[in-house]
């Protein structure tokens, strides 16, 4: 059953970075599989009003938003004329907003429930629970995921945060893995894609590394504290000093480039480390098959999409085990390491030893992803998501058997085993948010569904033109076929 | 009541010809025009009374000469005409009137108030916008103004400046709107059809098949030649 759906988020391209390609991948494969997609994401410079990527995804770039990236709570209600706008036009039936920073989707998600549509919410990040930046955040999540359809996590490790972060009853918290596109990560000696009209696979042959040959290890990642640039150049000169043949490449930018340049200098370690600076995503491939390994020293990760870019390029992958990164690959292609410096250099020797004698297959890495981690697998997994908040699953189907029997039923879903719309079911989900926050968060759903009245009244719906939909091709194979008859 | 909300109106002089019209004018009844005369009519009646009423409180400023009076009617066609009428009309009743009111108010409220009743009245009713399609030549966007005051603007873009015309959509306040542009070569700018009215799509999407139906010579396979 095909669904409108509005990807919300703050974050899209021509930003670069994970969630933007996250989002853009997902809706490309939805659209494949049927579905009608459109993003509605804030103006960028230069790119304001409605644009049309490849495969007909729609792009709002909603120009107002701009001037208020810097306050979200004042104008938690200001987003919600054009939003309205755009979702009747669109005929929208799931808002799927990602990112849990994105105050353009959290506002996208409060509203799109008081126009009583279907909401999930996909958290893409870890986040702490000391310190007021994240007290703040978790509060804000907290208040948009009080009543929300369903929650997407990257990983298991990322839906306890989330469930922790957002009181969630678990059960409506999936776990969807990123994907990586397994045709722009492969190694180096393997065909280029599509694989010719012979059907030959070519078996990739194993690399004989010899114990005087050059292991050549690559770290790709942002140059910050988060990302364990500290491990890294505490690590570095160990790694060097006790294996001579071994090179770095270092490709990244970031506020902790200049430690890694002291510590090069200091210990004259030029011409065994090479840095890159910034690099872009469709470049890293370009990087990573130059080397035998891939380290990766960050402090927390959700997901860790770069490890198994990595390893679909066929690298060895020593990675230090945090947040979601060891439900990533299976042991045979990662080392893992504590998040401390003897372990590292102790988890970086280990590999560097196992590629020295072979007993490495890293050859055929890259197959193992390419079926492990697909966009398409990922967008049907999400279609099953939306089937069960639309009640096209049953509960039991959708939760698991256990959760169908009235004694697990829970306060926050319905019986139907979706959530209710009505405005006096919404309040009492807000409402236990808190002592204060729970009243302030009711006052700001009653305004919300007020303006929503408003509006209403204001621009009725039979004013606003239906947006034509984007021409959908039928898949056609003639191409394939009338190859074939001209080959006879 | 007096204005509908826009819609098209095709004419068809020739098959080379056509003229999309997209007009608030709703479809000229007996009593439609009957109540269209009368507001003009009631235009016409308040605006000579807030002329009246300023130029009442003009003869009681201190800079106006006292009107004399004429003993016999001076010939319609000369400008002792004006004066004549003008010293009968304040020295009627309704003149009376009209010096009381204009005593009672001061120069600072009476000035803008009766410089916006006065605009009021002269804004139009009904917003016309039009495109005049011609083979061969080029097309002509037409936009009635304001007010009466001023005639409608028009621009001619000939074919040969013409590089493509296009349906689009736009944020426009709180909404979405779409709109029909026409892409003039060496200019920065695309040229908006029915900017004022911005018609919905429907009305968008028949005018620019329409357009594109005209202004390009139909190809030969088309076989509309027969």
């Amino acid at each position: 059953m095909p669904y409108n759906i509005a990807m919300v988020s703050d974050y899209f391209f021509p930003q670069p970075g994970g969630v933007e390609s996250h989002i853009y991948q997902l809706s490309t494969k939805l659209i494949d599989r049927g579905h009608k997609v459109i993003i509605i994401t804030h103006a960028y410079d230069g790119r304001t009003g409605v644009r049309y990527l490849t495969n007909g995804l729609k792009v709002y770039h909603v120009p107002f938003l701009v001037i208020y990236r810097a306050s979200t709570f004042p104008t938690v209600f200001s987003f919600f004329p054009i939003f309205r706008n755009i979702v009747i036009r669109e005929q929208i039936e799931i808002v799927h907003g990602h990112a849990s920073l994105s105050s353009l989707c959290h506002e996208a998600i409060l509203h799109a429930r008081t126009m009583g549509l279907r909401t999930v919410f996909t958290d893409h990040s870890l986040f702490g629970f000391a310190d007021a930046a994240s007290i703040l955040t978790n509060k804000l999540l907290k208040f948009t995921l009080s009543d929300v359809d369903h929650v997407i996590c990257v990983s298991h490790t990322c839906k306890e945060n989330t469930v922790l972060r957002a009181s969630l009853d678990p059960l409506m918290v999936s776990v969807i893995p990123n994907a990586v596109v397994a045709e722009n990560f492969r190694p180096r000696s393997h065909p280029s894609y599509p694989p010719s009209e012979f059907g030959d696979q070519m078996v990739p042959v194993q690399q004989h590394l010899g114990p005087h040959d050059t292991i050549t290890i690559v770290v790709v990642s942002r140059l910050f504290y988060n990302k364990g640039t500290d491990l890294l150049v505490a690590a570095i000169p160990r790694i060097l000093a006790s294996h001579p043949h071994v090179r770095f490449i270092i490709a990244g930018s970031g506020p902790k480039a200049i430690d890694l340049e002291q510590m090069l200098e200091r210990n004259v370690l030029q011409d065994r480390v090479e840095m890159l600076g910034p690099v872009r995503h469709e470049e890293v491939r370009e990087v990573m098959v130059r080397g035998h390994i891939y380290l990766h020293p960050s402090l927390t990760e959700a997901f860790g999409t770069v490890i198994v870019e990595a390893a679909s390029c066929g690298l060895y992958v020593v990675c230090t085990q945090v947040g979601g990164i060891p439900e990533v690959l299976p042991s045979h292609m990662t080392v893992f390491a504590k998040p401390e410096e003897d372990d590292l250099v102790a988890a970086t020797g280990k590999a560097i030893a196992a590629l020295r004698s072979n007993k490495v297959r890293t050859e055929n890495f890259h197959d193992q992803v390419k079926k492990m981690y697909s966009w398409t697998d990922v967008a049907e997994r999400t279609e099953r998501v939306y089937d069960g908040i639309s009640g096209v699953l049953s509960e039991a189907d959708f939760y698991g058997y256990d959760a169908a029997d009235a004694a697990s039923w829970s306060a926050t879903r319905g019986r139907a085993g979706v959530q209710s719309f009505a405005l006096i079911d919404r309040l009492k989900r807000y409402y236990g948010c808190g002592i204060w926050a729970g009243k302030l968060f009711c006052l700001c759903v009653i305004i919300d569904y007020l303006i929503f009245m408003f509006l209403e009244f204001w621009a009725p719906r039979d004013e606003i033109d239906i947006a034509r939909n984007w021409p959908k091709k039928s898949r056609v194979e003639n191409s394939r076929r009338d190859h074939r008859t001209f080959k006879r | 009541m007096l204005t509908v909300a826009p819609h098209l109106r095709t004419r068809r002089p020739s098959p080379t010809t056509v003229e999309y019209t997209v007009s608030t004018y709703p479809q000229p009844t007996l009593p439609l025009r009957l109540l269209l005369g009368l507001t003009i009519l009631l235009r016409v009646t308040i605006g000579l009374s807030v002329l009246l009423l300023l130029y009442s409180k003009f003869l009681l400023s201190a800079y106006s000469t006292p009107l004399v009076s004429y003993s016999a009617r001076p010939p319609i066609k000369s400008s002792a005409f004006i004066w004549y009428l003008a010293y009968n009309v304040t020295t009627s009743r309704l003149g009376t009137l009209f010096t009381y009111l204009a005593t009672l108010t001061t120069p600072i409220i009476l000035l803008p108030t009766s410089a916006t009743i006065l605009y009021l009245l002269s804004l139009r009713l009904h917003t016309t916008e039009s495109l005049l399609v011609l083979r061969g030549l080029g097309i002509q966007t037409s936009s009635s103004s304001d007010t009466f005051l001023s005639g409608s603007t028009t621009r001619f873009i000939p074919t040969e400046k013409i590089q493509d015309i296009l349906v689009n959509e736009a944020f426009r306040g709180f909404e979405v709107r779409y709109y029909l542009v026409v892409v003039v070569e060496g200019e920065e700018s695309v040229v908006v059809v029915f900017p004022r009215l911005l018609p919905r799509r429907q009305i968008v999407e028949t005018v620019w098949r329409g357009v594109r139906g005209c202004l390009f010579e139909p190809d030969e396979k088309d076989g509309l030649r027969g």
